[in-house]
């Protein structure tokens, strides 16, 4: 049956639950004029690899990626799919550590962070726990209830902008692309490859159609362009660029007097809060599928919880925000080799065995 | 005779049974069976009718029963103590031929068709189910007229037997589901059905659900219409309703009857009912967000009014609200029991003592009064008693959340209960799906 | 059913966790139990701050106001021993105004400004006002004269209760902006206590880079409002023979180079309605007057900005389009004092009220 909705739905709002809080800042630090530039390039690079790894799962289909792989052989899918792993549980542990931060930060300044932590981690461990299909319906009922909130915030947030703070459109930097190697730029691809790894895991259980994915894709270039240039057209670039998280502080500036709540960026962090919880379902999901698939006596239930467990005690470790940044460095060259080598390996397997295949007939 | 003998003993112990003389077109038999649920004079008088049609042969009785029963062999006397448990009447004849089996007049011992008492209909038949199980059925059957219908009969239980009937539309109804539910009744036909719990746990469902994997209707409008979309409608023996299996979501907001308006209308109540719902749920986990943990996100006015609502009120925000709730769960509680004549009256004081008083005495604020209030009826706006209470549940979940997290944890809270919701599933259809169960779906 | 007893069994681990959890109520502190400050004023006494605080009560239905005050070296210091010596716990969410004495304007506002953006326990919409009278008599005028319980003060600035063209309306982040930007500076108004009423507005101050720098009056502030396309309804201007209500204004501007210096052409069109006359004057006269009115009025602002190069006007973002970054870094001090303003007003009389009047 045909489950693309879902798929959409879930792709699009775990995009939506990374992009708003680190992108903009990456993206503007590494700019002072022309980041439509940056964004289209980042946009561009995304929608390639999208393609290029769902031609390669066209290839394997209906199997899943692990085993394609292990068709191949199976010390060659553990060699490259260790490192998705080890990526995975880095991941986790950067997002629940990032995000716990800036709810502490933003409104709950007496909570704990260890309760913060514990409470996004059972919640999405919990939903692990329930199995993908549940993970994926679970993905369309929130997606339903928050979207009044999002959309809301999102009309609002055009309230303050000045459009003439887009110009200079374009200066030397932006035009040369030499900021393509910048530290800044490169942590931006946080936002472009948490989510579209699963689309090679989910085959065998969630059947979906690969190019209504890809259609849907080109919505989230919108999303991007929004969440950078909100808070540039409202602060100007010279002071945006001072703003730690600038999306969230743009839409602190709106001023609605005809709600009966105060501080709407509340409801926007927290429905962000609430699809970053599924995508970490899915993650751990995903992360259990591979640990289960290289030991294959452990429970599904049983490596959720160790992995869990897991996570909590290194987050627990973490001192600071800027371990979580170095952390976040770290992570972003295991995240390139994960963004360009799995899809273009996905492909030549695909490949290979499209041409076996062919020449066997 | 062995088994007169058996029964007279058994007469001794079960004083309902009779043992009765009767002559049968000039044959001496005996008569067998419950005078509590067979009426005897008619039988008798039916008997005779009957027996007036038979020709005289050599072995009359034999000729009797092939027009009006079956044969039980005078050895098998648990058939026959069964067959009298059930209601049917046994002819023992005076020589050793088999006895006769057969269904008798039985006494009115269910009432007539009256109108539904958990449900309220404005625009639609108000005939509802009653006990008897073949009476359900016809009604049923009257309100579907297809060919296509199908009936499935079981007897489950061992030591406390009870008949269970399941029908459904053939060509409608998912396949896999219906496989998998007869397959599940099939092996569990030995276990005792009291009661819904033990249903439940016959058809393999966990106990611990906070949502009931059947919806339960007195009307025939709604199951006919469930039948209609795929459903499988099942009736017990005794209970006055029908049991719709597999229950989804879209069953709390979307009633059949609201097919009787028109689509702009029909839309724009289940709108309001989605609304009562996401109301009941959220309403007391944020007030006790925003009053005790965020109270920023108020405007002034607001925070202002409430803060001078709760001016002297001794204890944090949290307590009196699980409070105010256990209180008006008590008197939610107590009022289904109230007979009829102390109804009003309790009304009248739990009204004043809650409304006016507990303020007046500054152990709650009335802002809170009023949205507890708005809660409760907010919880009624659902279809079905038995949906109402499992959202009432929920919502204390979410309280608690909001209560340690804030705001945070209202959000998280939704987000729990929408993972629960989305990880039921009744033999393959989940809980989430929407209303067509019909071949392919498949969530 | 092992799958099912495994499942409950971890998820009673996960609950009994929460438990534990749930003795810690960290955050909880009802709303009763905190007081919720609506204006701060802050001025230098001496070496050290002094911060004034108008906290709003509500007790049983009838609304009090105080006014704490404290001194000490930074504002979050002071904050604190207010809270040591009250009986509720002091949150700045839901302050609406700050006040500025003027000798902390002119020192600059960046530092002040800076910490409440971070802290970010004030809200980035708190409306910054200066004065250049004693802040303790204002506090006083405030809670003294409160229209509304208290909470009346910032419908001064509110848009949809008491604001009027002549007020500017500039927040936190406004100022924050201004003080990164090259090319926009702010007005923030200067309120000083009322005779009759609790605020009166004098005009505003001109803040340039954080710092104040100048004064313009309260004509010169609509004359801004219209620019800055705030708006400038309801304002009702007078003139030699007739007084006319303000209903809309349109502006269009043309930005160029003429070699290296800035030219702005711009036109402004006033849409007004006739409400008094004295004698009985004609529609042009009306029109010329005005026209005469206003240019010269944006002349002398334009001028006096002009010359604390300050750009409230925020003309320079209108060149951003032809300059460079870099160059306009040196926007301010070098293009700005050159540019040339021109500017054409030009009235319409939308209609001339219920009486009939001469052409």
């Amino acid at each position: 049956m045909d489950k693309s909705l879902q798929v959409i739905v879930v792709y699009l709002l775990t995009h939506v639950g990374l992009i708003f809080f680190m992108y903009p800042t990456d993206i503007i630090e590494t700019l002072e004029a022309g980041h439509w530039i940056a964004v289209l390039l980042g946009f561009a690079i995304h929608i390639a690899l999208l393609t290029v790894y769902l031609r390669g799962l066209k290839y394997g289909a209906p199997n899943n990626i692990i085993d394609i792989f292990k068709d191949v052989g199976r010390w060659f899918a553990m060699v490259i799919l260790f490192p998705v792993a080890l990526y995975f549980t880095m991941m986790i542990i950067i997002t629940v550590r990032a995000y716990s931060e800036i709810v502490t930060l933003i409104f709950l300044d007496s909570t704990p962070l260890w309760a913060i932590m514990a409470l996004i981690l059972f919640v999405s461990s919990l939903m692990a726990m329930y199995g993908v299909e549940s993970i994926f319906r679970t993905g369309l009922l929130v997606a339903l209830l928050f979207s009044p909130a999002l959309l809301l915030v999102f009309s609002l947030a055009f309230q303050n902008v000045e459009f003439l703070y887009w110009f200079p459109m374009i200066d030397e930097r932006s035009a040369t692309f030499s900021y393509v190697f910048s530290k800044p730029y490169l942590l931006s691809f946080f936002a472009f490859t948490g989510g579209f790894l699963f689309l090679g895991f989910i085959p065998s259980y969630i059947p979906y159609k690969p190019r209504k994915v890809l259609i849907a894709s080109t919505a989230l270039l919108p999303l991007f362009l929004i969440s950078v240039y909100v808070p540039l057209l409202t602060f100007g670039p010279s002071a945006a660029s001072a703003l730690q998280f600038p999306f969230i502080s743009a839409v602190d500036t709106v001023n609605v007097s005809w709600l009966m709540f105060d501080r709407v960026t509340l409801f926007f962090l927290l429905s962000l809060v609430g699809f970053s919880m599924i995508f970490l379902s899915l993650v751990i999901w995903k992360t259990s599928l591979l640990v289960r698939s290289a030991f294959k006596f452990m429970s599904h239930i049983v490596t959720v919880l160790a992995i869990t467990a897991v996570i909590f005690l290194i987050c627990l470790y973490i001192p600071d925000w800027q371990s979580v940044e170095r952390l976040l460095w770290w992570n972003t060259i295991l995240r390139l080799y994960v963004m360009f080598v799995i899809p273009i390996t996905t492909l030549a397997v695909g490949l290979l065995r499209h041409r076996k295949g062919a020449n066997l007939t | 005779m062995e088994l007169l003998e058996q029964l007279r003993s058994r007469q001794r112990q079960d004083s309902d049974m009779f043992i009765h003389r009767f002559s049968l077109v000039h044959y001496p038999v005996t008569l067998v069976g419950a005078a509590s649920l067979i009426d005897l004079p008619q039988t008798m008088k039916l008997l005779q009718l009957q027996a007036q049609n038979i020709v005289t042969s050599e072995q009359p009785l034999l000729a009797l029963s092939g027009g009006i029963g079956e044969f039980i062999s005078q050895d098998d006397i648990p058939q026959v103590i069964e067959a009298i448990s059930e209601g049917k009447l046994i002819i023992v004849p005076d020589n050793a031929d088999p006895c006769v089996k057969l269904t008798p007049i039985s006494r009115t011992l269910s009432r007539s068709i009256e109108a539904p008492i958990t449900e309220n209909v404005l625009r639609g038949g108000i005939s509802a189910f009653i006990e008897d199980l073949d009476t359900n059925i016809g009604i049923l059957k009257k309100q579907t007229i297809s060919d296509r219908l199908r009936v499935h009969t079981y007897w489950l239980g061992s030591k406390q037997r009870r008949k269970a009937t399941l029908l459904y539309i053939d060509g409608v109804v998912n396949g896999s589901f219906l496989q998998r539910l007869q397959r599940a009744i099939e092996s569990h036909q030995t276990k005792d059905v009291p009661d819904l719990q033990a249903l439940n746990a016959m058809l393999g469902f966990t106990k611990w659900a906070l949502v009931t994997r059947f919806n339960t209707t007195e009307l025939p409008d709604s199951a006919s219409y469930a039948l209609g979309q795929g459903k499988v409608v099942m009736f017990l023996d005794r209970l006055p309703f029908a049991l719709i299996l597999p229950s989804v979501v879209v069953d709390m907001f979307a009633s059949d009857n609201d097919r009787s308006y028109p689509s702009f209308f029909m839309y724009a109540i289940r709108l309001l009912r989605i609304i009562g719902l996401l109301t009941n749920m959220l309403m007391p986990g944020l007030y006790v967000a925003l009053v005790s943990v965020n109270p920023d996100v108020l405007r002034i006015e607001i925070a202002m009014s409430i803060a001078g609502s709760r001016v002297g009120v001794p204890y944090p925000a949290m307590v009196e609200t699980i409070l105010l709730l256990v209180i008006l769960e008590l008197i939610l509680e107590a009022s289904i029991r109230l007979p009829k004549s102390i109804g009003p009256t309790i009304t009248m004081v739990g009204g004043i003592i809650l409304g006016e008083a507990v303020v007046e005495a500054r152990l709650v604020s009335n802002v809170l009064i009023i949205i507890l209030a708005a809660t409760t009826i907010a919880s009624f706006t659902v279809i079905g008693f038995h949906n109402a209470i499992s959202i009432r549940i929920s919502k204390y979940l979410i309280l608690i959340l909001s209560s340690i997290f804030g705001v945070l944890g209202l959000f998280a809270g939704m987000v729990v209960i929408s993972a629960y919701l989305a990880s039921i599933t009744s033999f393959g259809i989940p809980y989430l799906s929407s209303s067509r169960v019909k071949e392919q779906s498949d969530g | 059913m092992n799958k099912t007893s495994t499942l409950y069994l971890a998820r009673m681990l996960l609950a009994s966790g929460m438990l534990a959890v749930l003795c810690g109520c960290w955050n909880i502190k009802d709303i009763n139990h905190r007081a919720l400050p609506i204006a701060m004023g802050l001025e230098e006494t001496g070496d050290e701050l002094q911060i004034y605080l108008l906290i709003p009560f509500n007790d049983k239905n009838k609304q009090n106001t105080v006014i704490v005050s404290e001194s000490g070296n930074t504002i979050n210091e002071i904050i604190d021993r207010i809270n040591k010596n009250i009986e509720m716990q002091i949150d700045l969410l839901h302050l609406k105004i700050i006040v500025f004495e003027r000798s902390i304007a002119e020192q600059g506002l960046n530092d002040s400004i800076a910490s409440f953006m971070r802290a970010g326990d004030v809200s980035a919409k708190t409306i910054v006002t200066i004065t250049d009278q004693n802040l303790k008599l204002l506090f006083e005028r405030m809670k003294s004269s409160t229209m509304e319980e208290g909470i009346g003060i910032y419908n001064f600035f509110e848009k949809n209760a008491g604001w009027s063209p002549h007020l500017a309306q500039t927040r936190i982040w406004h100022v924050f902006r201004s003080a990164h930007s090259h090319t926009k500076d702010v007005p923030v108004p200067l309120i000083n206590p009322g005779h009759t009423t609790a605020l009166a507005s004098t005009g505003s101050a001109v803040l340039r880079h954080g710092k104040m720098v100048g004064k313009i009056t309260s004509d010169e502030t609509l004359m801004f409002n219209a620019f800055a396309g705030a708006g400038s309804q309801g304002k009702i201007e007078v003139m030699d023979h007739a007084a006319v209500l303000i209903v809309g204004d349109t502006l269009t501007h043309r930005a160029s180079f003429e070699g290296n210096t800035p030219v702005l052409n711009s036109k402004l069109t006033l849409k007004v309605t006739i409400i008094e006359t004295k004698g009985s004057p004609t529609a042009t006269l009306i029109k010329q007057e005005l026209e005469e009115l206003w240019t010269y009025r944006y002349q002398q602002m334009f001028r006096k900005i002009q010359s604390v190069h300050a750009d409230i006007l925020g003309l320079g973002q209108l060149f951003r389009s032809k300059l460079s970054m870099d160059r306009l870094d040196r926007w301010r001090d070098e293009y700005y004092p050159r540019l040339k303003f021109n500017l054409k007003v030009k009235a319409v009389i939308q209609n001339e009220g219920l009486l009939k009047m001469k052409e």
